[in-house]
């Protein structure tokens, strides 16, 4: 198993203790803490999660073994921001974080990956239709389709408008 | 678009705001001053015929018994389709708004409260009902200066500059009224502030604020979440937004009451 880092259409930004990406393809920011974005780093097809491990110990001085490299990778791997898909051993797909934290006594020791959707311009734009949900456009007020794209004044079958507020 | 340039279109204005062209033109000339309404805060009119985003009104005649639809483009996509004309104006509101910001060439816009407070500026990024105006108000009232209820705008080098239209008072029935700041008692904002404090917040009934700090990363990640140009122009969005949260610190936390949160915030500087 030789993880490699994903690197197309990725904007990275370095900072001391954290990495933030923003995937161009799907339109999501991630926020790397300090041990996600280290494993990330090294992940370049030739070091094997044995070592990945190691280096974590050697870098951080601090306690890490195989599962806290494995849950890095799941969140990389969830985060699309490797290369190919990894097969995660069964014992390691489901460990936890508060699993490890338990097991290793440290928080700091933990990887952590946050993503958020980009939002849209429009859905920043104040007083869309209560109804419209990302790219659905329905109408909670009427339980029908939103005829005005959940823009302000859509239509129930009856001719009623909605305000949606 | 060549089959929309073919209907008759017999008025038209164009303006830009925040460096971003915008024209507009109708079947109608009888709407033109009502679409003229709907034009974003700051806009002023422009000259130039070449635009960036073009908005087409196409307004629906009563021929006898038959009524035909109303229909509002971007370009040459129709976004709205209605028998109420009312409704193509408040979608044009909302359209401008969000295309204006998305494209602003030298600004950075947050959905976000902001004022002044001792030479830096507190910023408050929440969406619509999240409370943002009755917290500026309080944070106006306790002797800050007014910037916005509605924008953060942010320049290249992450300080905010003021966007003091009328504050947006909801009332109990959910009506909004635009009301000047200087009714409150309270004065507007002058020049760029660098981003002292952000807060991330939303009311709830009888809950004390105990925010916890975020980390640089997490501050850059949550305002993106507010912001207008995050798809259109990732690049010069994360570097504005990093340079706030470098500067800043990023408060996150429930609060109760805005006069509470008002009286910890600025007894602590």
């Amino acid at each position: 198993m030789l993880p490699r880092c994903r690197e197309d259409e990725l904007i990275v930004r370095q900072l001391s203790d954290e990495t933030l990406v923003y995937d161009l393809k799907r339109d999501k920011a991630h926020c790397l803490n300090h041990i996600a974005a280290s494993i990330w780093r090294h992940c370049d097809g030739s070091t094997s999660v044995a070592e990945l491990a190691v280096m974590l110990r050697q870098q951080f001085q601090m306690p890490a073994d195989d599962a806290v490299v494995w849950l890095a990778l799941r969140q990389l791997q969830t985060a699309r921001l490797l290369e190919e898909s990894i097969e995660l051993p069964a014992d390691h797909r489901r460990c936890s974080r508060r699993t490890l934290i338990r097991r290793l006594g440290a928080a700091a020791a933990v990887p952590i990956v946050m993503t958020i959707l980009a939002p849209t311009a429009r859905a920043q734009a104040s007083a869309l239709c209560a109804g419209q949900f990302g790219n659905a456009s329905f109408c909670a007020m009427f339980d029908v389709e939103c005829t005005n794209r959940g823009l302000m004044g859509c239509m129930d079958v009856g001719g009623n408008t909605c305000d949606c507020r | 678009m060549e089959k929309l340039d073919r209907l008759g279109w017999a008025a038209g204005l164009t303006f830009v705001a925040h460096g971003v062209r915008v024209g507009i033109r109708t079947t109608d000339p009888g709407v033109l001053d009502r679409a003229a309404s709907c034009l974003p805060f700051g806009a002023k009119p422009s000259q130039k015929e070449c635009v960036d985003l073009l908005y087409s009104i196409n307004v629906g005649r009563q021929r006898g018994n038959v009524k035909y639809f109303h229909m509002l483009y971007a370009n040459d996509l129709r976004m709205v389709r209605t028998l109420y004309l009312e409704s193509i104006f408040s979608a044009l509101r909302h359209e401008l708004e969000a295309c204006v910001l998305e494209r602003a060439r030298r600004r950075v816009f947050l959905h976000a409260g902001v004022v002044g407070w001792q030479g830096q500026a507190i910023v408050v990024p929440g969406k619509t009902w999240a409370g943002k105006t009755t917290l500026i108000v309080a944070l106006v009232r306790a002797g800050a200066t007014y910037y916005s209820d509605e924008y953060a705008a942010l320049d290249l080098q992450g300080r905010v500059h003021p966007h003091p239209r009328p504050l947006s008072i909801r009332k109990e029935n959910g009506e909004t009224s635009e009301t000047p700041i200087e009714t409150l008692g309270g004065r507007t904002g002058r020049g760029p502030l660098p981003v002292g404090t952000v807060l991330m917040t939303h009311y709830r009934p009888g809950r004390v604020w105990r925010p916890r700090q975020l980390s640089i990363g997490r501050a850059a990640l949550q305002l993106m979440h507010y912001t207008y140009s995050a798809r259109l122009a990732p690049e010069r969005t994360m570097a504005v937004l990093l340079q706030v949260a470098e500067r800043a610190r990023t408060l996150t936390g429930v609060r109760g009451e805005a006069h509470e949160l008002v009286n910890t915030l600025l007894d602590n500087g």
